[in-house]
């Protein structure tokens, strides 16, 4: 059974966030929710600053603190590594949320696709109301609805549950990548059995010192982040003096 | 006679209003969503859950209360132990109202049941009250039957006093092994949650008894209420010096979480250095019982036991918000650094509904179930 795990590879991240959108619309994903985001950060003082973005997702954490928490196993780990959500099973009492180290849980705190649900007209005999829409193309909630999220998982998680990335299960029990990894236009998501060490992702390993979010308190994170970017230059001295 | 006849109606009257209202925001809670509270990603769990954590762990302090007469056997405290268990019982009640309209999807509880996670806190939290309830039930039953000292009456006791422990514990622990929020992290927490358990029970106990005893002129002997405020006293006092330990530690410390925690941690402002809750719920009340002519009158004993009630609501809130202030990871990218936070109308209607329901059943079990009664 492979244990699939992402690095991500911060030279080539340019930061578009291709990824995000790729996730949203392969996952149905609702506004106000991210299960692909990212963490940024401006440093220093002007001239001398530096930004640093990180795309974030799940970590698919070996021991998944949102996993051991959750009181009816809504929240699981399948064989593959993947920590799955089954929002049949889920009472929505936020737990993993709460205890999620990364920020990566979200509740649905009201009906999803608030908008698109909406009846009303901007223009009166003029424009098509959102719903009308999600009607006229025949869409299920959102006018751009994936049928093929159903397969793993309901397609639009219900209120008073919670969400989050489960690595495209649905893509990759096909053999298929997840979608952001397809997405990515510089190729900076690789994605693979970490258990393989011929696959690409342990040659990266082994080549490049990863680093991944928070090792320290003992969660095994399965995205692990390669090589920084930082094009700056600076001046030689003799220690600065 | 007929006055206190007006009065009681007015107030069942009340109580009536506030059970509706409270219905009407569950029906509203499950058909819109919890949207409807001032919660968000970042800030979770909010006055419904501390409600819960707060009316909870006050049950397990009347419980273990209950168990100085029913499991110690010292029998002077025998006309308390019924009423005690009563109010266990209705204070449960409340609480379960509370997190039940704070849980997303009540209609999943079967899960609780058919994919039980050992390894879970919050399961079992839960599994304890239920099962504390039911045994409380069964109990009080017996002892509203005369059987107070048959083998398993005494057994239920003891299981009930069992219970009673370990569920505070275990509601620490839902905090305490949290290792994204460094500030809940530990043994702390349970240890907080059992005294603090002990404290609100015996506060709620004096306060609630006192009051039915001047409206209904109650014949428990005044003397017995001196020896629990004393233990009131005692509980007092060991919460001060726990609490004192805690911020003590918690401000010497410059591990970054706690350097973030400690932006925070005043939801209630200050007074000089101290908390205003602490200052105003804790230690204020616990000089006042030190007192001994205040401790000795029951205006002292009101007025000390209601300032615990109102200081240990305010400080599971302040825990509970603080460490939920500022967002984790990249939810920093949606929500600003600090999320100020104030109960919507739904919240504050979800805590007068377990309040409502809870004071209903206190109202009729004193009425009808001779809640003073003891064995011969």
């Amino acid at each position: 059974m492979p244990r699939y795990a992402m690095v991500i590879d911060l030279q080539r991240c340019v930061g578009c966030g291709a990824c995000s959108i790729a996730c949203r619309n392969e996952n149905n994903v609702p506004e106000g929710i991210y299960w692909s985001n990212k963490i940024t950060e401006t440093v220093g003082t002007f001239p001398n600053v530096r930004y640093h973005y990180i795309p974030t997702l799940c970590n698919h954490c070996e021991y998944a603190p949102c996993v051991r928490g959750c009181p009816t196993k809504a929240m699981h780990k399948l064989e593959n590594g993947i920590t799955m959500h089954d929002p049949k099973k889920c009472i929505g009492c936020k737990y993993c949320e709460f205890n999620c180290p990364y920020g990566v849980i979200y509740f649905n705190w009201e009906a999803p696709h608030k908008f698109w649900r909406d009846k009303r007209v901007e223009i009166k005999d003029g424009t098509a109301s959102p719903s009308e829409l999600v009607k006229e193309v025949g869409g299920k909630a959102v006018p751009y609805y994936n049928p093929e999220r159903d397969a793993t998982l309901p397609g639009i998680r219900p209120k008073g549950v919670v969400e989050k990335c489960t690595f495209c299960d649905h893509r990759v029990n096909l053999g298929e990548l997840p979608r952001c990894v397809e997405a990515c236009p510089a190729d900076a998501r690789i994605f693979g059995d970490i258990s393989d060490p011929k696959s690409d992702i342990s040659a990266l390993l082994g080549k490049f010192r990863p680093f991944r979010l928070r090792e320290q308190i003992g969660t095994n994170p399965h995205v692990f982040y390669i090589r920084g970017y930082n094009p700056a230059a600076y001046q030689p001295t003799k220690g600065g003096v | 006679m007929s006055e206190n006849k007006g009065l009681y109606g007015i107030w069942l009257a009340v109580l009536g209003i506030a059970i509706v209202v409270g219905l009407i925001t569950a029906v509203k809670l499950f058909s819109q969503g919890h949207g409807l509270f001032n919660a968000n990603d970042v800030l979770i769990w909010t006055l419904p859950l501390g409600v819960y954590i707060y009316l909870a762990l006050a049950s397990s302090g009347l419980t273990l209360l209950a168990a100085i007469p029913l499991v110690f056997g010292v029998r002077k405290y025998e006309p308390f132990a019924k009423r005690l268990v009563f109010l266990a019982i209705a204070t449960l009640v409340g609480a379960f109202v509370s997190i039940g309209l704070e849980l997303g999807s009540v209609f999943h509880m079967i899960y609780i049941m058919l994919s039980p996670n050992f390894s879970s806190p919050i399961w079992w939290m839960g599994a304890i009250y239920s099962v504390e309830l039911a045994v409380l039930l069964v109990k009080f039953w017996k002892m509203h039957t005369g059987d107070w000292h048959s083998g398993f009456s005494k057994f239920l006791g003891t299981a009930s006093f069992i219970l009673a422990l370990a569920a505070p514990l275990m509601i620490g622990s839902v905090f305490g092994i949290t290792e994204s929020r460094v500030t809940y992290f530990g043994p702390v927490m349970s240890i907080y949650c059992l005294l603090m358990a002990f404290l609100s029970g015996t506060a709620l106990f004096i306060l609630y008894s006192l009051v039915v005893n001047k409206v209904t002129g109650n014949g428990v002997p005044a003397e017995l209420y001196d020896e629990v405020a004393l233990i009131f006293t005692y509980a007092a006092g060991v919460v001060a010096v726990f609490t004192v330990l805690k911020y003590a530690i918690e401000s010497a410390t410059v591990v970054p979480e706690f350097l973030v925690y400690r932006q925070f941690e005043h939801a209630f402002g200050t007074v000089g250095v101290f908390h205003t809750e602490v200052l105003l719920g804790l230690f204020l009340p616990f000089v006042l019982l030190l007192i001994r002519s205040v401790r000795k009158a029951a205006g002292g004993k009101i007025v000390a036991s209601a300032l615990i009630l109102i200081g240990t609501l305010l400080m599971h809130m302040e825990i509970l918000l603080a460490g939920q202030s500022h967002p984790v990871g990249p939810k920093a990218e949606q929500f600003p650094g600090f999320i100020s936070y104030f109960p919507s109308i739904w919240e504050i209607l979800v805590f007068v509904f377990a309040l409502a329901i809870m004071l209903l059943l206190y109202t009729l079990g004193e009425r009808y179930l001779k809640l003073t009664e003891a064995p011969e």
